[in-house]
């Protein structure tokens, strides 16, 4: 029997040393009615060698981004992972080690958390991170959570070009209460809606979140969004893809109050859309309303630097109902993964790669233009992703599968209004001759 | 020892070559897009890869973990996390699966998803399963919402949560989380959930009650058929929070015991590694009465050909981008493959086997906060010790000279200085002689030189971490010296 170390003798001891005779002893205060009279329906345990066979035969059933030419991104990109980062990661005393409640057999876990809300602040711009959440869109829902207990009040402004999933799990996080969401509009060249925005805003308003890059892969004017909403005394939460952050104006210059999104871009695999993790960086004054788990540097008896979980007043395991969120277990390892993953790369290394990223993604945005019966939706300050429209969308990308190439994502499922629209992504693992490929195929495909 | 900071070490203009530019002439972003959208320094660190390796590897030494240190953490089921499950969660095939492809092109993994719920589906009983949990909270969340909605859309609007005194911290914060207000009942004499305050608190009002079961005493809710006839009769609903399920595999199920939602830790019960705090899974699981409001979208089967479900008549919505932690998924999967029915069983029995070994062996010497037959885990109290002047956290900071790591302390809440102690089956009778010789050990010291307990550890990286000072003066994140 795999996994259990105790031999029939053993526990025979062990039941001795108990002073029962046998294990079903140890089950008497169960009623009988409980117990069931039968085995489990399930098959008998099978070797290491027929799963590894039965599991890979499952994998091998599937498309691996490997085998094909993919503009996908939508919130989860195919960047490049160098071969040292799962080495470490994945050291066992990485891997199987527990949360560090034990601040004194946990320093490096500490203190690579600790470097990693370092990493957060500096890509952000914002003076506090906490230790990682979930994902994206939990960490958006605790975002906006988090700013309406801090303005004490009942009614959010979203932008509608927030990753429609983060919207809806906003929506199913507020439900419990009578919180209000509206979603603001955004205008023909799709960003959110300044004029609407403005008359929009009431005294109730008490945050107002919006995405750059946003869902269409475009950059918003961060500072003229939060200075609108500031006058009038709201919060701004920002959603954003932390890779753009090599490039583009961090969010804390932008006068954002909290900035949260995915940290998926930064060491992990696409993986299906998960494990990645969510951060949540926001200004110092903040801080006691901050979801999760926190590392801080102090002390120990010696006056040694040392690092410790701190605030945990504000966690579940003490404050119970009163917490600021019900989180317990998060993405350590992945947002340790983080760290690692912008070590390795180094500061040249980022920006090198997010500037590859735009290149290419311009390059593809140019070729496509150029395209007749293409029409690029909008502008062309982006990250690495852009809207297109062309007809019969959907066609169009069935038949590009055919030849292995993934056009990007279908729009028309989550805004009906853009039933011909493509968001297509380009990471720096894309070469000029697959995005070639792709145009050529999509010129062949609209004759 | 080096004790800098990975921002303290490198030389700019060092760098690593990972990929490639691309084969045009690229531009600088200023060179398309404004001035003002732009940063102007990205105060990153400039490292070459074997720096970085080196003090990720330094780092990782530090630490006690499961593969080289016995973890008996209450509540926690910090079992042997298998090498295989590892292996097989890392195939192309699975991590290079963006979550947009053509379901057609995903039908392993989803067929993956799918065996695996059906394997759930028949060790507790439940009629269906959500993946979309990231872990026991989350899990929690959903079975909540799940129960706010079911009462909505009967109309009834109830406002109550109860939870035992005993509860995990998660429980209640769950609770308010969705907007209830949360009533406490209390434990009774035995550690179990005090049947007559229960039948006062229970009424039309009462959304549902949280529990464990075994709860966090280690002991299994006998009354649990008569708990759930009480709520049941008033229109509540049962939530198992199922991070203590590990004993209960293959002797009976939630459903048995009434419950009609309920959660599974798959980085405590399926043996998924806890990679210092996450990523775990949870997997939420109904009766049929409540499949109609599973969150969006559910993994089905039409045709031989598997797909996501959007169409959930009552869902309560999403609670995540995407579709789960989809890898640790898999190594659960292969888990329970590689167990089999007998082998759940085994898992539960030994479980339960190893932590009475443990009680029966400490109970001369530490109390026992219940003296009753523990299933999976033990909880004594150090109060004896501490009229000695030696604090549970005290104990738990010498086992860490013995290369243990400490019990679960001070909790459940109701203990004085609780040690809640989970062997789980996967540790050997030598490891659990080892640990009860320690402990007997440390009560000796504590007689011998109590100084030598209140000071430890002695041989970790750092003495006694101070951490009333890193609350008072936060210090969250390094400043780079100008």
């Amino acid at each position: 029997m795999p996994y259990v170390l105790n031999t029939k003798k053993e526990i025979k001891e062990l039941l001795r040393e108990i002073g029962v005779n046998s294990v079903d002893e140890l089950y008497e205060q169960l009623p009988a009615r409980l117990k069931f009279g039968a085995p489990l329906d399930l098959p008998h345990g099978f070797s290491e060698h027929q799963v590894r066979k039965r599991v890979k035969a499952l994998s091998n059933k599937n498309v691996s981004l490997e085998e094909v030419n993919s503009f996908l991104g939508a919130g989860c990109y195919d960047h490049y992972i160098p071969s040292a980062f799962s080495f470490l990661l994945n050291q066992s005393q990485f891997l199987t080690a527990y949360t560090s409640y034990q601040a004194e057999s946990s320093q490096g876990i500490l203190q690579a958390i600790y470097e990693y809300q370092s990493y957060i602040c500096f890509l952000t711009g914002t003076d506090i991170s906490n230790a990682s959440l979930f994902d994206g869109a939990s960490s958006f829902a605790e975002a906006v959570l988090m700013s309406l207990r801090i303005k004490r009040k009942k009614k959010v402004i979203v932008s509608e070009a927030i990753h429609p999933e983060y919207r809806e799990t906003l929506k199913t996080y507020l439900s419990g209460f009578d919180f209000d969401i509206k979603e603001a509009t955004c205008n023909k060249e799709g960003f959110v809606d300044q004029e609407w925005l403005n008359k929009n805003i009431d005294e109730e308003v008490g945050c107002f979140a919006f995405s750059s890059p946003n869902f269409f892969g475009l950059i918003e004017d961060g500072v003229k969004l939060s200075s609108l909403v500031k006058e009038k005394g709201v919060l701004t939460v920002m959603v954003t893809n932390p890779f753009s952050l090599a490039i583009f104006k961090d969010p804390a210059a932008l006068g954002v109050d909290i900035v949260c999104g995915d940290g998926q871009v930064l060491g992990g695999n696409v993986s299906l859309g998960g494990p990645s993790f969510g951060f949540l960086a926001a200004k110092e004054r903040y801080l006691r309303q901050m979801p999760g788990r926190i590392v801080g540097k102090t002390i120990d008896l010696l006056g040694t630097v040392a690092y410790c979980l701190t605030l945990q007043t504000r966690e579940q395991h003490i404050r119970r109902e009163k917490a600021t969120s019900n989180i317990c277990s998060n993405q350590a390892l992945n947002a340790i993964g983080a760290a690692i993953y912008l070590s390795l790369l180094g500061k040249e290394g980022f920006r090198d790669m997010a500037l590859y990223s735009f290149n290419l993604a311009q390059y593809l945005y140019q070729r496509l233009g150029e395209i007749k019966g293409v029409n690029l939706k909008y502008g062309n300050r982006v990250f690495n992703e852009f809207v297109w429209e062309v007809k019969d969308a959907k066609e169009l990308i069935n038949k590009l599968y055919k030849k292995k190439i993934i056009a990007g994502l279908y729009l028309g499922d989550k805004y009906p209004r853009m039933d011909n629209c493509i968001l297509s992504c380009c990471t720096e693992k894309k070469s000029k001759e697959d995005i070639d490929d792709f145009i050529e195929e999509i010129k062949e495909n609209m004759d | 020892m080096d004790k800098k900071l990975i921002f303290e070490k490198g030389s700019e203009g060092r760098k690593n070559s990972y990929v490639k530019k691309p084969s045009f002439d690229i531009v600088e972003p200023n060179q398309i897009i404004p001035e003002k959208f732009l940063r102007q320094d990205l105060p990153l660190p400039s490292l070459g890869e074997f720096e970085v390796v080196r003090h990720y590897t330094n780092l990782a030494n530090l630490n006690f973990s499961l593969d080289a240190n016995f973890y008996p953490l209450g509540s926690c089921t910090m079992k042997y996390n298998p090498k295989v499950n590892e292996e097989l969660a890392s195939l192309d095939g699975f991590i290079k699966l963006h979550p947009y492809q053509r379901e057609d092109t995903i039908q392993g993994a989803l067929e993956l998803i799918y065996s695996l719920e059906d394997i759930l589906c028949e060790i507790t009983g439940m009629k269906k399963f959500t993946f979309q949990a990231s872990s026991g909270a989350q899990g929690e969340f959903i079975g909540m919402a799940i129960i706010k909605k079911y009462h909505d859309s009967k109309g009834s609007r109830r406002s109550k949560v109860i939870v035992p005194d005993s509860s995990h911290g998660t429980n209640p914060a769950t609770a308010a989380l969705c907007g209830y207000d949360v009533v406490v009942v209390d434990s009774n004499d035995k550690g179990l959930v005090d049947l007559d305050k229960l039948a006062k608190l229970v009424d039309d009002d009462t959304a549902a009650i949280m529990l464990t079961n075994p709860n966090t005493l280690g002991l299994f809710e006998e009354n649990i058929c008569q708990i759930s006839e009480l709520i049941h009769k008033k229109g509540g609903l049962l939530y198992y929070d199922g991070a203590n399920f590990n004993p209960l595999l293959g002797i009976t199920n939630p459903v048995l015991m009434g419950f009609d939602v309920m959660h599974l830790n798959f980085h405590k019960t399926f043996s998924t590694p806890h990679g210092c705090g996450g990523p775990g899974a949870g997997a939420v699981g109904v009766v049929p009465e409540l499949v109609d409001f599973l969150p969006i979208p559910v993994v089905a089967k039409k045709n031989n050909k598997f797909y996501f479900d959007y169409k959930i008549k009552h869902t309560i919505g999403r609670v995540r981008s995407f579709y789960g932690n989809f890898s640790v998924l898999i190594k659960a999967y292969v888990y329970l493959l590689m167990l089999g029915k007998e082998g759940l069983l085994r898992v539960a029995q030994n479980s339960v086997i190893n932590a009475n070994y443990i009680k029966e062996k400490l109970k001369g010497h530490y109390s026992l906060a219940y003296n009753s037959r523990c299933m999976h885990e033990v909880v004594f109290s150090c109060d004896k010790q501490k009229e000695k002047g030696v604090s549970a956290l005290d104990i738990s900071k010498r086992l860490l000279d013995y290369k243990i790591h400490p019990p679960t302390m001070y909790f459940p809440l109701i203990v004085k200085e609780a040690l809640m102690v989970e062997p789980t089956e996967t540790e050997s009778k030598d490891t659990l002689d080892y640990f009860i010789k320690v402990m007997i050990e440390i009560d000796k010291e504590i007689n011998q030189n109590p100084d030598k307990l209140k000071n430890s550890p002695h041989t970790m990286p750092v003495k006694r971490v101070n951490e009333v000072a890193a609350a008072r003066f936060p210090n969250l994140k390094y400043t780079y010296e100008k």
